[in-house]
């Protein structure tokens, strides 16, 4: 029981050692030369980190960008009270987490082998948030006194079965996008991915496809990924510093004072620059690491499972769509806004719109809605996508979580655990 | 013998064509190493055969010292070998 525990926590727990384990297997299952299998695993392990190392980043740059749109809007985050949090959560229930997630890959794996849905869930970090949101209803659904098995065999067949259907789902119209068949979408973005692709097709005009803008060679420097990011978030950094400047309320004034001796304006160019600096360092972990991961997979697919797909991460959808990406990420950006404003003045809930949940799930939702409905399909995607985040996080953190863990689902929770959260709260109640 | 899989990004595409290049050096029992990269970072990179499309061969422009071979079809595994082996026995 405790090696199982321990290797659930250090192994299944830590997605870089996960996912090193999963290359290491695959290349051995491969027979490549141990210079190989070396070379492979660390590279895998690194660029997974690298991710991390982005991510933070970009989380940083976001940590001046959120508090400067809330004084934009004069909204203050009410103290939520009456909760676990994730610390004490963890604590708790964490190794049921854990273990749940070791044995929902298990359930996936076997269900990959022994079903038509060939495609096996390898985003790691997503699993572990998703295991733990779901974690969190089902711990209020029922009660603290839940018993640690029934938890554990509950969610596992349950991120089993989601990590299975989910890549089966979305793969029809992830087919559409890439061209092939060899990969397949395993993230949480799925639901707003594919109402993305029947919206578009419902309001879109295919005609106008994000991908055919031919740019003047005058804006050729747009083609570049790195630039339109900085140029996005330069806008909206430098438009809310503005109004902060000109409305000096004590907030305001508190946040200009973060810049210290620089000039406010400044400061915030530099942010949206250190924002897409993130993104970049991002874009060369995930290079490195799925670029070990997916040659990897190949060798454990055709053991282990044959004919089996990886389902991966979201940027794996970003090149074949690139114009789309930002378009997706402008329309969950705007949708975000309005609904920020909307949210606060009818339920009275302030909204605290995650910019990494709208970027991702943005993003891919452009790309799909794009594929069907050309600009404006990827416009639809992006907003939709912010509905779906804005009002899934309002009722999730007010109804579904609110004892267990609604600083997490402020942040880490997104689109399918948003439309799904509602499901595995009654299925609990059905089975406790 | 470095091969480069080149695309705009350096993510997807690039990957399946490298996973695609990899297979047919298998097949023509040619060792060597190949990575995938984005169009920027593969002009200041010294490799052995550069593998990309025609646009992005334009972009990358004559400087790199790499033998660029261009492939339309990143998926047609044929069309790839023909390409390589032309560069390779050339």
């Amino acid at each position: 029981m405790e090696i199982i525990t321990w290797i659930a926590n250090n192994f299944f727990g830590t997605p870089a050692i996960l996912l090193g384990f999963i290359v290491l297997l695959g290349l051995l299952l491969q027979k490549k030369n141990l210079s190989q299998v070396i070379s492979g695993t660390f590279k895998a392990i690194i660029g997974f980190l690298i991710i991390n190392a982005g991510a933070a980043v970009i989380t940083g740059s976001l940590g001046s960008f959120e508090p400067m749109w809330k004084e934009v809007f004069g909204l203050e985050t009410p103290p939520l009270a009456g909760f676990l949090g994730q610390e004490a959560f963890n604590a708790k229930f964490g190794s049921a987490v854990t273990l749940a997630m070791t044995l929902g890959f298990l359930v996936n794996v076997l269900l990959a082998r022994f079903t038509p849905f060939k495609y096996i869930y390898l985003t790691g970090h997503m699993m572990f948030w998703t295991t733990t949101i779901f974690a969190g209803i089902t711990v209020q659904a029922v009660g603290g006194d839940i018993p640690f098995w029934g938890l554990v065999l509950f969610l596992a067949v349950i991120m089993g079965l989601y990590w299975t259907l989910q890549p089966a789902i979305t793969q029809p119209f992830l087919r559409k996008i890439t061209g092939n068949d060899n990969v397949a979408l395993g993230h949480t973005s799925s639901s707003v991915a594919i109402l993305s692709a029947l919206l578009g097709k419902v309001f879109g005009n295919k005609k106008n496809d994000a991908e055919h803008i031919n740019l003047p060679k005058k804006l050729e420097f747009l083609r570049d990924s790195n630039v339109i990011t900085a140029l996005t978030m330069g806008i909206l950094f430098v438009v809310g510093a503005v109004i902060l400047m000109v409305k000096k309320t004590p907030g305001a004034e508190k946040l200009i004072a973060e810049a210290g001796n620089q000039s406010f304006i400044v400061y915030s160019i530099v942010q949206s620059f250190t924002f897409a600096a993130g993104i970049a360092i991002v874009l060369v972990g995930v290079r490195m690491f799925i670029g070990e991961i997916v040659p990897a997979f190949n060798g454990i697919a055709t053991k282990l499972v044959p004919g089996a797909k990886p389902a991966l991460d979201a940027p794996i959808v970003y090149p074949y769509a690139p114009n789309s990406v930002i378009i997706g990420f402008l329309g969950a950006f705007i949708g975000a806004i309005i609904w920020l404003v909307v949210l606060g003045n009818t339920v009275g809930y302030v909204f605290v719109p995650t910019m990494i949940v709208l970027f991702f799930h943005g993003a891919v939702a452009g790309v799909f809605g794009n594929s069907t409905g050309g600009i404006r399909g990827a416009l639809i995607g992006g907003f939709l996508t912010a509905t779906v985040v804005a009002w899934g996080q309002y009722i999730m953190v007010t109804f579904f979580i609110n004892t267990t863990v609604p600083d997490t689902a402020m942040w880490a929770a997104d689109s399918d655990m948003f439309i799904l959260g509602p499901i595995v709260s009654m299925l609990a109640k059905l089975f406790f | 013998m470095k091969i480069l899989a080149v695309c705009g990004l350096g993510q997807g595409t690039s990957l399946i064509l490298r996973m695609n290049v990899e297979t047919v050096l298998r097949d023509m029992g040619v060792d060597a190493d190949v990575e995938h990269i984005d169009v920027s970072a593969a002009r200041s990179m010294n490799v052995d055969i550069i593998v990309t499309s025609q646009e992005l061969a334009e972009t990358l422009g004559t400087d790199t010292g790499a033998k660029v071979v261009i492939v339309n079809n990143y998926f047609d595994n044929a069309e790839i070998k023909n390409a390589l082996s032309a560069a390779i026995n050339s």
